[in-house]
């Protein structure tokens, strides 16, 4: 089977050469019958790929360890889900993953686009396998995820994946960053293909529109879950501590969220089309730069990083090459990209979206610069300095906030211009409602929360309201004139004009996570040492420590504390933090144990056991920390009803000579 | 004017207000110098008494004591895996005011210490607010387990 997908990663990386040159012919030369064969490339690459994705699950399945990658990555062991799991434990496997997602995303290009945009998908088709080969080349030659084992060093069990990892989110949050990730190559490519074209109107961003959102919903999810990851695996009582590797997938996402909210802009008024090409670039650019960075090596990571030079350095020529190939294509189209329109008025829509890409852009020069500062100071003195989280919080806190007062302005005022009357009359219930969240908070707890929750917190009462505000009055004036009853003309409303309505609720779920983050305010953390039959106590909670146990013998052995927990001396729960050592690996891991309702978490962590019979835990209390699993999750429901298939627009796309109604999205 | 231009002044004139407000809100410790190893720490020592700095560095073999009732941990730090030949050379002797130790903390473990040296008794000793530790991987390709610790991307 291992044969079958080296041979088919050798096809794949074949077929690729045929299909650039296929649609670089039937770009220059105007040859519409070779983009069919650019375009059936690209299924038989994705034929191909998926042929090795299937060859490698099934050698983990299998536990063929005659792999170098599987004896590196997994273990008999291991329950077969995390097995398989590992096709993307490691470098190899993750770079076949992405290639493969690559091809994934061109072939949903091609079926979509059998009719339409005829003439951008020869360069839609070259760009996607020019990415698609880089990491076919990778995976043909430098980072190979089924070369062998030699012969006399064949071992009959494998080193297993990294204990910490060996967890449910693990699974799935490394593919929603790269389905996140590749989902950029898509509009990247139309982007280039509309430069190389000159085709440079609203077609290329609204083809992939579905995708590019699409993309970022699954990347923002993917963040997410890293955050819960972390909070539930690394046990140290946080879900974000602005490591390389986090920020590596942030930056794209913060280009991203800035992309998607400037092409409305460029969809209803014709303006910016310069700077969303470049946006678009950015965002992909960063999602290269990401990977190059938590694997090259160049940032000290708290991660040592499966990193060689030779790999770092095929990296960065590409992602310069990508770049350069675009910016090149940019440069020789600016003439054309002039918009015919121009900023009306400060107080307008237009002003408040580039309001809002500025600050979305201040946020990624604040993570840029923070992220790569040793690498700065290194060049320029000499000597590595590096910058802790506070200068992450207090920076992007900062702008974070005015993001706040955005999400509740710029959905609601008027497009070109706004009037004062019309700015009086929408905004100043939500104003007075933040006002007053602001007091009562300012009220229950003085300053001690400091500004910037006490801030959060007024802001997120404004926006809120200003959703609600707008909800109300679409509801009722649908009741007013259809006589609808609230339930019909609310799904009538999210139905009809799901992008405007899904975006509030996606602005909702943002402010909420916003309010989780808020908690941190709160945070108390202690650490103690306790016998066992004594009490320790944090905030309104108290602590027994009752006894340790031994973990019943599995892949992992060790000890499990058990803790009972009271508040206000009541009983309400037995929290377990556990001391792991996974015996193949020699690794130890403290799993920690949550105690979790929606006010507040209890967060507990068995440090040591003692020699002489005490324990040693650290507790954290953290509250508010569900409000963000919350707000996350209302994110998701926002996206989803953006991205939910319309039957009457897929009917509108697939007859194109019927006229658009405009949208009015938000 | 354009409205650009009205706008880009405005832009201008809050970043310029944050900037100053967050530059006021940053303390000393908030950028810290980073040395590769011990002896390039040791060879700067002098100056770097009281400022915050972090150091690579290697857990000396048996020379970590916990102190329940101080609630601290002492050891040492080599520049050197403690199982590589040659001397041992210069050793840091690091204070840890907690008893949070990391998981991979033990005998030989590769660590970060975060903190400020200082002169005890004239002898400097390292005083660490943060210890973060490194596997000392049988694999080459594994993520490293420090405290914020995340997955390969």
């Amino acid at each position: 089977m291992a044969d079958i997908g080296l041979y088919a990663l050798r096809l794949g990386l074949l077929v690729c050469f045929v299909g650039i040159a296929a649609g670089l012919y039937a770009g220059l030369q105007e040859r519409p019958e070779w983009t069919r064969v650019a375009e059936r490339s690209l299924l038989l690459v994705f034929a191909a790929t998926s042929v090795a994705m299937a060859a490698l699950f099934w050698a983990l399945a299998t536990n063929d360890f005659s792999l170098t990658y599987v004896a590196a990555h997994s273990a008999r062991t291991m329950p077969l889900h995390y097995r398989l799991g590992a096709l993307w434990g490691g470098q190899a496997g993750s770079l076949l993953l992405w290639g493969w997602m690559l091809t994934a995303y061109g072939t949903v290009a091609v079926l979509g686009n059998r009719h339409q945009n005829r003439k951008l998908m020869p360069w839609v088709c070259v760009a996607m396998l020019v990415n698609i080969g880089f990491f076919l080349l990778l995976t043909n030659f430098e980072s190979v995820p089924f070369e062998r084992m030699p012969h006399d060093q064949r071992l009959s069990d494998g080193n297993g994946l990294n204990p910490l990892l060996q967890h449910p989110v693990m699974l799935i949050h490394p593919v929603m960053l790269y389905t996140g990730f590749t989902g950029f190559a898509l509009p990247f490519s139309f982007a280039f293909a509309a430069l190389v074209t000159g085709e440079l109107g609203t077609t290329w961003f609204r083809t992939t529109r579905r995708w590019t959102l699409f993309a970022w919903s699954v990347l923002s999810v993917g963040i997410m879950l890293g955050g819960r990851w972390a909070y539930e695996v690394l046990g140290w009582g946080g879900y974000w501590a602005w490591d390389p590797v986090e920020n590596a997938s942030l930056m794209p996402w913060i280009a991203g969220t800035a992309y998607i909210h400037s092409v409305m802009i460029q969809e209803k008024r014709d303006m910016l089309r310069t700077w969303n090409i470049v946006l678009i670039g950015l965002t992909y650019g960063l999602c290269l730069f990401g990977t190059f960075l938590t694997r090259s090596g160049i940032v000290q990571s708290v991660h040592a990083f499966a990193n060689s030079d030779s790999f770092g350095r095929i990296f960065a020529s590409y992602v310069i090459l990508v770049l350069a190939a675009y910016t090149v294509a940019l440069l020789w189209r600016l003439p054309k990209l002039r918009s015919p329109n121009k900023l009306e008025s400060v107080l307008s829509r237009e002003a408040s979206f580039i309001i809002n890409n500025w600050i979305f852009m201040a946020i990624l020069f604040v993570v840029f610069v923070g992220t790569l500062f040793p690498v700065f100071t290194e060049a320029l003195s000499g000597a590595r300095r590096i910058l802790g989280p506070p200068y992450f919080n207090t920076f992007a806190g900062l702008l974070a906030l005015l993001l706040l007062v955005l999400t509740g302005v710029g959905p609601l005022i008027a497009w070109r211009k706004a009037s004062l009357t019309s700015l009086r009359r929408q905004f100043t219930i939500p104003a007075i409602v933040g006002s007053l969240v602001a007091l009562v908070v300012i009220a229950l707890f003085g300053f001690s929360p400091g500004y910037w929750a006490i801030a959060c917190w007024g802001l997120a009462g404004f926006v809120l309201t200003t959703i609600a505000q707008e909800y109300t009055q679409a509801v009722r004036s649908r009741m007013r004139r259809l006589g609808e009853s609230v339930g019909t003309a609310l799904l009538t409303l999210l139905s009809r004009n799901q992008r405007r309505y899904g975006g509030y609720i996606v602005h909702a779920g943002f402010v909420i996570l916003m309010l989780g983050i808020s908690g941190a305010a709160f945070n108390e953390e202690k650490i103690i040492n306790i016998r066992p039959g004594d009490f320790a106590s944090i905030r309104d909670f108290r602590l027994e420590y009752l006894t340790a146990n031994a973990i019943p013998a599995q892949h992992y052995g060790g000890a499990r504390a058990r803790v009972a927990l009271f508040k206000n001396d009541q009983p309400l729960a037995v929290m377990t933090p556990e001391k792991r050592m996974y015996w193949l690996e020699q690794q130890p891991s403290s799993i920690p144990s949550i105690y979790s309702s929606w006010r507040e978490d209890l967060y507990v962590i068995l440090t040591a056991l003692e020699p002489d019979g005490s324990a040693t835990l650290k507790i954290y209390h953290n509250p508010l920390v569900n409000f963000g699993w919350a707000g996350g999750t209302i994110f998701v429901i926002g996206c989803l009803i953006v991205l939910w298939p319309h039957p009457e627009k897929l009917l509108a796309q697939t007859a194109p000579a019927a006229p658009r109604t405009g949208e009015a999205g938000a | 004017m354009t409205k650009g231009v009205q706008i880009a002044i405005g832009a201008a004139a809050i970043a310029l207000l944050l900037g100053w407000y967050g530059m006021g809100q940053l303390n000393e410790g908030i950028s810290f110098q980073y040395f590769q190893n011990l002896d390039e720490f040791s060879s700067s020592a002098p100056e770097m008494v009281g400022r915050t700095a972090r150091v690579h560095g290697y857990v000396a073999a048996e020379s970590i004591e916990r102190d329940l009732e101080g609630r601290q941990v002492r050891f040492s730090v080599q520049n050197d895996p403690p199982h590589a030949r040659g001397p041992v050379g210069e050793t840091l002797t690091v204070v840890y005011g907690s008893l949070e130790t990391p998981d991979l903390f033990k005998d030989g473990a590769e660590v970060v210490v975060e903190g400020q040296l200082v002169m005890a008794g004239g002898h400097p000793v390292f005083e660490a607010t943060n210890v973060m530790a490194k596997c000392p991987s049988k694999f080459k390709a594994k993520a490293g387990l420090m405290a914020e610790s995340g997955v390969e991307l």
